[in-house]
């Protein structure tokens, strides 16, 4: 740019000013850090959730399970893993000469852990006065129990980041991995496994889902 | 019968503070992120500290943009931020280039 006036050329200023505003948008973004503290999460949650789920099998072979170890491991997980995310962005686009908007998202983050807790309470009030709903349960409630979910909140979170940061290979990352958080990969081996057991393989597509992307967007970022 | 007026060209409505290419460049930049620093702007636009130091006063009298200065340690630095005139004046500069550009191509067509 030089310090002339405005030549004739609409377009072609328009054009520069596009090109800025996405230079601005790239310098801001740190987009694998997130990510990859949003898998290390992920990953540090698989003990957690085995080791605090608590299960009552009838001699019908029939168990009961409760997840107790997501309960308490997430809430504060996710609150840490955005205040680190916050100060990441922060921190590296400051030393870049630009400071990023990220805080609508760790605060998207924060509210959207309320709304896992207010849903896990909810499903507890509800089956302390009424039975077990038959299973299997219908598709619709499956998905809405895994969008609440803390995997799932993760990825509406990261929709928001996306729009943040106007960010086009986000978006597609995020709904790619909202297919797989909402449509679990499962090839059989639920049927194989002990309770604490089934839930292991989709909590390790989902992190390494999250990782990949890290490893992908810092690669990006390099080129 | 009523004369139609025939609406005002683009041009007129174009405000000279923001209509040069340096300035539309600041609040463009100033309009991407929450803060920007000096030395960014100067990166970026490619130019000397006292062109960007002219260019930034212009637009603080303006009231487009505001300009803080502070410290990172022993490091001076100054940041800029764009003011709530400076989003609108921005966007209602582009939108007259668009027409600009609008009304080129249907006088091209």
């Amino acid at each position: 740019m030089t310090t002339d006036a405005v030549p004739g050329d609409p377009r072609r200023l328009l054009s520069e000013v596009r090109d800025l505003a996405h230079r601005v948008r790239r310098d801001q973004r740190v987009t694998w850090v997130a990510l990859l503290v949003l898998a290390v999460v992920t990953f540090a949650a698989i003990p957690f959730d085995w080791f605090g789920m608590e299960v009552r099998c009838a001699p019908t072979g029939e168990c009961e399970f409760s997840r107790d170890g997501v309960l308490y491991y997430w809430p504060p997980a996710l609150l840490m893993a955005y205040a680190a995310i916050a100060y990441a962005y922060r921190r590296v686009a400051r030393s870049r000469g630009v400071e990023a908007r990220v805080l609508p998202y760790a605060i998207t983050g924060a509210a959207l852990i309320l709304v896992f807790l207010a849903a896990w309470v909810a499903v507890r009030v509800y089956l302390a006065d009424n039975p077990p709903p038959a299973e299997p349960l219908a598709y619709g409630w499956m998905v809405l129990d895994r969008l609440v979910a803390p995997w799932g909140i993760i990825g509406v979170a990261l929709l928001v980041l996306a729009r943040l940061e106007r960010n086009t290979g986000l978006l597609l990352f995020t709904l790619g991995y909202l297919a797989v958080v909402l449509v679990p990969i499962d090839f059989g081996w639920q049927a194989h496994q002990s309770v604490p057991a089934e839930f292991v393989p989709q909590q390790v597509i989902n992190g390494l889902v999250l990782l990949l992307g890290a490893a992908g967007f810092a690669l990006a970022r390099r080129r | 019968m009523t004369a139609e007026t025939e609406p005002a060209h683009p041009v007129t409505g174009l405000d000279d503070v923001v209509h040069q290419r340096v300035r539309l460049g600041i609040l463009t930049i100033a309009h991407e992120a929450r803060r920007v620093e000096f030395g960014y702007l100067r990166g970026q636009l490619q130019l000397t500290a006292g062109n960007l130091s002219q260019h930034l006063g212009v637009l603080e009298t303006a009231g487009l943009i505001e300009v803080e200065k502070g410290y990172e340690g022993r490091r001076g630095r100054t940041w800029i931020t764009l003011t709530a005139a400076g989003r609108s004046a921005l966007a209602e500069e582009i939108g007259r280039l668009k027409l600009l550009i609008a009304r080129v191509e249907t006088a091209e067509g």
